[in-house]
């Protein structure tokens, strides 16, 4: 008998080991697992497992595990992963972080599979080309958006507003303000206050024929874009017909708590794949407005990819992935228990399929869609890293002039400067 | 050799488990971190040494950490005392031997158990939102009470008063520190007939010395890691316009928000160096102040 040594018994447990999972490998192969990682919200999170339910049942052998998380911590969670090379295959991906995640290598290109598994040549090519960076396709686009002023309807007819909602201008809109919190006794005012709203100040920018951000990603805006827009709002404070200062403090209330939805306010600035979600809460039928525009400026809207699909870089079974993300965008069946939710689609076909079975909110959303076409700008660059430190700046340097604690012209000269070092810092 | 592992091998092997989490899960991230707070790294990739760079933007560039460091401070400062104060004024009001102390103890005990969660900052947020509860009582008696959370001159104060609700574990050791005092002093004061008062100052406060710096220590490293809370209030972010960043608040927002590891390793070890030099100070100047019965000098 041989003698048997440590190494020697280690060794040959090893070889038993490997040998005995190897026969376990083609029955893991047939069995398929993708992961798909999304953001979400109830409603959101209830059609994405429908999907995931239909798209298994057509697909015996490949097996969806989905991953859902609110907006707030889905990037933590993300950056977790993809440190730990642990990503799932599918993630959603969101137009602002695209080229973050594409320069770090986490994603993969899909170029390769275009016309042979994922058949997107009929699509509109404006939102498609919105995943696309340095030429190569990144990101599937499963829906389109804009901003949009939401409003209260009844409210709007009491108050006898006839503008058009389109075309309307700042002025309108502050005649419009005035009349609804006049009608209402001071109950219901005009508007939320959008000062501390970067989003609409975007535009505002965007209407005074800069970008926020310029292609080489620097800041653009100037302390003049801040201090005007910081000025109309603080008039409109003065005047009394916008939403109570300490309601506006207080930032990002969830949808059920927003003035539109309780009656405090008649307007507020949302993203149009909101409106489903807003109409669910309000009492009123709300109605979809464009962000007032300036009197003889630039466009200030864009219509941007709301959310996208990525196959990212720790993806192992492609063909499985692919398959799954070519449903979403194909299958009839499928796109129609997404609708609307996420956004417009971005093929036309299925447009046209979706149109008799719209309900009346959404309906809402494809006309305003529609209406808007030739009113907006072109997509902005790619906010650049340090862009949400910036939108933090904003509140937090903004609320002091909410409160009357610092001029207008002096804080808008700090946040640029602000917001400049952040942007440098970041890089 | 051979002997201290015959006579020591099974404690050894009982201590492993604890051993293995402490190597694992403490010490190793721990050197990470300290590692971590020389370079830049966000998580994605790699970690790029960069030497004092974080350090030195910590102090002289970084503007929201001097405000940090200004709302941790103001808060220490008035925090500690507060609940040290309520603590201690509630344990001598059970100390007068109630019969249903234990149902007492139990009941002020409780704000504390509960003072970490998240539901009672939700709650908090309600009470003293400008139309909460707080302001609803004010205006039964006619005042008209401020927007405590969203004003930036008043929200810190509400986390103070929070803060000073929960007294219930420094009141807990205050109160078997009263227990331990002889009756004898307080009998013998009475005869000579010394006030109240005057008892307090004499007799309860120099006997309880060992508890209070006790409370003390424990309270101020507590109040300077302060984070639920604020962070709850706060929105996450340390508004209303950055009254309630505290130092916590801003090194998860660096961290988990803005993906700064490097940085926000940087800030967790010098937290670590206020936290200890605060301790040093109390113990150094204890030997004042504390005095242990059985001390011989």
């Amino acid at each position: 008998m041989t003698k048997l040594t440590r190494r020697a018994l280690l060794g040959t447990m090893g070889a038993t080991a490997a040998a005995a999972a190897l026969p376990a490998m083609p029955a893991f192969a047939a069995d398929r697992t993708i992961r798909h990682y999304w953001w979400g919200n109830p409603e959101r999170d209830k059609r994405t497992f429908a999907v995931i339910d239909t798209f298994q049942k057509k697909n015996a052998g490949i097996a969806v595990s989905g991953e859902t998380i609110g907006w707030g911590d889905y990037w933590t969670k993300m950056a977790t992963q993809t440190a730990g090379r642990n990503m799932a295959d599918l993630v959603q991906m969101d137009y602002r972080f695209l080229f973050e995640y594409v320069n770090r290598g986490a994603l993969k290109p899909l170029d390769e599979f275009v016309g042979k598994s994922l058949m997107i040549a009929d699509f509109d090519k404006g939102p498609l080309d919105g995943g696309k960076v340095d030429g190569k396709l990144y990101a599937l686009n499963i829906g389109s958006n804009s901003q949009v002023m939401v409003h209260n309807t009844r409210a709007f007819q009491e108050a006898g507003i006839d503008a058009d909602l389109i075309n309307w201008t700042w002025d309108d809109f502050a005649k419009a303000c005035e009349k609804i919190t006049a009608k209402s006794g001071g109950k219901m005012k005009g508007s939320d206050d959008l000062s501390l709203m970067i989003e609409t100040f975007e535009s505002w920018v965007r209407q005074n024929g800069r970008e926020f951000y310029g292609p080489d990603g620097k800041v653009t805006a100037t302390a003049g874009d801040v201090s005007s827009w910081w000025q109309m709002w603080a008039d409109l404070r003065k005047a009394g017909v916008v939403r109570d200062k300490n309601k506006t403090v207080i930032l990002d209330p969830p949808i059920a708590e927003s003035g539109i939805a309780v009656g405090d306010t008649a307007m507020s600035h949302y993203w149009s794949n909101q409106l489903v979600g807003i109409q669910a809460v309000a009492k009123d039928k709300i109605g979809a407005a464009m962000v007032p525009h300036k009197a003889g400026g630039k466009p200030g809207q864009f219509i941007k990819p709301s959310m996208f699909l990525s196959l990212s870089r720790d993806a192992k079974d492609t063909s499985a992935a692919i398959a799954y993300m070519n449903a979403w965008v194909n299958d009839p069946e499928i796109t129609g228990i997404l609708g609307l939710e996420r956004g417009i689609p971005c093929s036309p076909k299925i447009r046209a399929a979706l149109a008799p079975k719209l309900t009346e909110v959404e309906k809402l959303s494809v006309d305003y869609f529609t209406a808007i076409q030739s009113k907006v700008g072109p997509l902005p660059v790619p906010a650049p890293k340090g862009a949400g430190e910036v939108r933090d700046a904003f509140m937090r340097i903004g609320t002091d002039v909410v409160l009357g604690k610092v001029e207008v012209a002096k804080a808008a000269g700090t946040f640029i400067e602000d917001a400049q070092a952040i942007i440098e810092r970041a890089q | 050799m051979k002997r201290f592992f015959a006579r020591n091998a099974p404690a050894y092997i009982f201590l492993l488990p604890w051993l293995i989490g402490f190597f694992l899960l403490a010490l190793g991230p721990i050197l990470a971190s300290l590692y971590l707070s020389f370079t830049r790294y966000d998580m994605v990739s790699a970690p790029r040494w960069i030497g004092w760079g974080n350090y030195e933007y910590m102090f002289t560039r970084d503007r929201r950490f001097w405000k940090a460091l200004e709302v941790t401070f103001t808060y220490v400062a008035l925090a500690v005392p507060a609940r040290l104060i309520m603590a201690l004024g509630v344990a001598m009001l059970l100390d007068k031997g109630l019969r249903t102390i234990g149902l007492y103890r139990a009941i002020f005990y409780l704000p504390s158990l509960l003072g970490a969660s998240i539901a009672i900052a939700i709650l908090w947020r309600q009470l003293f939102a400008a139309d909460g509860v707080v302001n609803q009582v004010l205006a039964m008696v006619g005042i008209q009470g401020a927007s405590w959370i969203t004003d930036p001159d008043t929200s810190l104060y509400t986390l103070v008063v929070l803060a000073m609700w929960q007294f219930g574990s420094p009141m807990l050791i205050f109160l078997a520190g009263l227990r331990g005092i002889p009756r004898d002093l307080y009998e013998a004061a009475e005869i000579d007939g010394t006030p109240g008062w005057r008892q307090f100052t004499r007799i309860t406060l120099p006997l309880l010395a060992p508890v209070i710096f006790f409370n003390l220590v424990l309270q101020t490293i507590d109040s300077f890691k302060t984070f639920s809370s604020a962070f709850i209030i706060s929105n996450g972010t340390g508004a209303p316009a950055d009254s309630l960043l505290f130092y916590t608040v801003y090194l998860f927002n660096e961290a988990f928000k803005f993906f700064r590891m490097g940085y926000a390793s940087a800030l967790a070890w010098f937290l670590l160096v206020i936290i200890a030099t605060f301790t040093a100070i109390a113990f150094f100047t204890s030997k004042y102040w504390v005095h242990y019965e059985n001390e011989r000098d």
